[in-house]
């Protein structure tokens, strides 16, 4: 058999709670030694994020796990493309931390779904992961290996964001503060999922997407970690990170935490704009061309010099294309995409023969994946 | 299908940032660099930079010069701003000096200092360049090597500063760059304009900035301390 045109031909996305607004977020998340955070404002300002969601209720007890919320966002997927989890024959998950460290997210999303067997793959990386699930199930389908394939992707990170995870660690300064690079993720991330499904054929009612191609491009030989939870702040390095420390002395360490290189983060977004240039003059990516474009970084983000080079070089989509929903769910991480993707299919925005470029950038070790899909 | 036509100055620009890109990743993975920014640097290593680069700015503002004599009647507006760009840069390389000095260094050393492999290569292309006629090539070298300073000396002079506690006044050829990068790619989209669109001139443009880059990575790539 040949290779096959693939769909997406559902979209679910999984949000915990009720929205919590900027100023109830350290109700929910806690204050680092009872005081209120100093950079957090800062942060909102940046990310501009109004609502979020936490898988936490307000007694601070989890309401969810990380593969419960995948579940949940799969099987709105299914629903939303006219199937039942029962028919899938293949699922890939994919997430920046698991709820365990072993075994892997997929197994526990399977579990949650209780469907089977199933042939699963899980992909552990940050917001990228959801890219390489999402391909994995794209060529799985597109060989003829499968005829039902699910890619979901999920984010419990508020779990990190908990006082304990800080207090009494060298993550505190001298004047009992926490330090810049944990504490301004904690006013950026937020939990929870979403999920798509891939076919052979469009579905019959609504719209479908088919997969142009994806690309994933890891930066990862030029850059030290930039994203990073396990090694010790200042050297985010295996040798001193908490699995060879040990739990305790990796947490004294500040080792147990998600921390933000923030220099580092600078000369990374110019590094995605290189490769997105490249794409370009390629004819890979033709931005007059793109008529949807999602990426869960908000254009007010991106520095106006980077907005001015996009310009000089006709690399620019106009802001008008971009679709962005960051400002009312959050930075879900993996999960932003499939949120985005599944509430722009249902804005009746989407034409047939429209074409969408996702975007997705991970700060982690310089990585960026790209999706072009195009309306049926 | 391009998203705009061959030649152009959106096309070459964009062809230039891509090189760029690929001139950080080069300089990234040198040695000298990953101390700078892995924490194992040392005065030596900042004052072995120093001497390092002082030929190639040195040099600087002497190529321009020479490219501007080259420019024929037909661009004078370019041939202006080159001679203006040296007069600018033509003592920068007292910063240099001045800089070494006052990281305890002696004068003598960074001022008879004799240049490195890299170097010599690198100011051996850049005056064989400016002596075609005509040698707007030369804009992609001044593109990476001006790219340089807007963009990556203030992150370089920021760590140096941080890993050796040494005062402003010993980093100050990397910190007194770092202008403002939207009015330099303004300012360098007019020059491009001077001469494109052009495929062939274009190409050329592309090509000098990627032999810049290569040749001024190998110089950071040499310097040992």
């Amino acid at each position: 058999m040949g290779l096959r045109d693939v769909f997406i031909t559902g979209a679910g996305e999984f949000l915990p709670g009720s929205p919590v607004p900027n100023a109830r977020i350290e109700d929910v998340i806690g204050r680092v030694n009872g005081r209120s955070s100093w950079i957090g404002a800062r942060a909102l300002r940046w990310n501009g994020v109004q609502t979020r969601h936490y898988a936490f209720d307000s007694a601070g007890r989890a309401t969810h796990s990380n593969a419960s919320m995948c579940a949940e966002a799969v099987r709105a997927a299914v629903g939303d493309a006219g199937l039942q989890a029962r028919d899938l024959t293949y699922l890939a998950a994919a997430t920046t931390q698991g709820d365990l460290l072993v075994p892997g997210h997929a197994a526990q999303v399977q579990a949650d779904l209780g469907v089977g067997p199933l042939e699963i793959a899980s992909f552990q990386s940050v917001c990228g992961s959801a890219v390489m699930a999402a391909k994995a199930a794209w060529l799985n389908v597109r060989a003829g290996e499968h005829q039902t394939a699910a890619a979901c992707a999920g984010e419990f990170s508020s779990r990190w964001f908990r006082p304990s995870f800080y207090e009494g660690t060298a993550l505190i300064d001298g004047k009992g503060r926490l330090r810049p690079e944990a504490d301004y993720l904690r006013f950026t991330l937020s939990d929870g999922a979403g999920a798509v499904i891939m076919e052979p054929r469009p579905r019959p009612e609504g719209p479908s997407l088919k997969v142009d191609w994806m690309e994933v491009v890891s930066l990862a030989h030029q850059f030290p970690p930039c994203m990073w939870a396990g090694g010790a702040p200042d050297a985010p390095d295996a040798r001193q990170g908490w699995s060879l420390a040990g739990p305790v002395a990796g947490h004294a360490a500040g080792s147990v935490a998600l921390l933000q290189d923030f220099d580092l983060l600078k000369r990374i977004i110019r590094a995605w704009i290189g490769v997105y240039l490249q794409r370009v003059d390629e004819g890979r990516i033709r931005p007059a061309e793109v008529d949807h474009l999602l990426c869960h970084y908000s254009a007010r983000s991106i520095r106006r010099e980077i907005v001015s080079l996009l310009e000089a070089t006709d690399g620019m989509i106009p802001e008008e294309r971009w679709f962005s929903v960051l400002s009312e769910v959050g930075n879900v991480g993996s999960a932003s995409i499939w949120v985005m993707l599944s509430r722009l299919l249902r804005s009746g925005r989407v034409k047939p023969g429209d074409r969408l470029l996702c975007i997705v950038p991970e700060s982690g070790r310089a990585l960026v994946g790209f999706m072009m899909l195009e309306a049926v | 299908m391009q998203a705009s036509d061959r030649g152009s100055t959106a096309e070459t620009l964009r062809r230039l940032t891509v090189a760029f890109g690929e001139f950080e990743g080069l300089l990234d993975q040198t040695p000298l660099i990953r101390r700078l920014t892995g924490g194992r640097f040392e005065l030596s290593h900042y004052q072995a930079f120093l001497v390092a680069h002082r030929q190639q700015v040195k040099d600087g503002a002497l190529w321009m010069a020479r490219a501007a004599s080259n420019i024929d009647v037909g661009h004078m507006e370019l041939r202006s701003l080159l001679l203006k760009h040296a007069v600018t840069e033509h003592r920068d390389f007292r910063l240099l000096e001045d800089d070494y000095a006052a990281t305890g260094g002696d004068r003598r050393v960074i001022e008879t200092a004799e240049p490195g492999v890299g170097s010599e290569a690198l100011s051996a292309w850049m005056f064989h360049e400016a002596s075609r006629p005509n040698p707007f090539g030369l804009l992609g070298a001044m593109w990476i090597i001006e790219g340089l300073g807007s963009i990556k000396a203030a992150e370089w002079g920021r760590l140096v500063m941080k890993r050796l506690g040494l005062p402003g006044d010993a980093v100050r050829f990397l910190t007194y760059h770092g202008e403002n990068d939207a009015e330099h790619i303004e300012e360098f989209r007019g020059m491009l304009d001077m001469v494109l669109p052009d495929p062939a001139v274009a190409d050329r443009i592309v090509k000098c900035a990627r032999v810049t880059a290569r040749l001024y990575a190998l110089q950071v790539e040499e310097i040992t301390a």
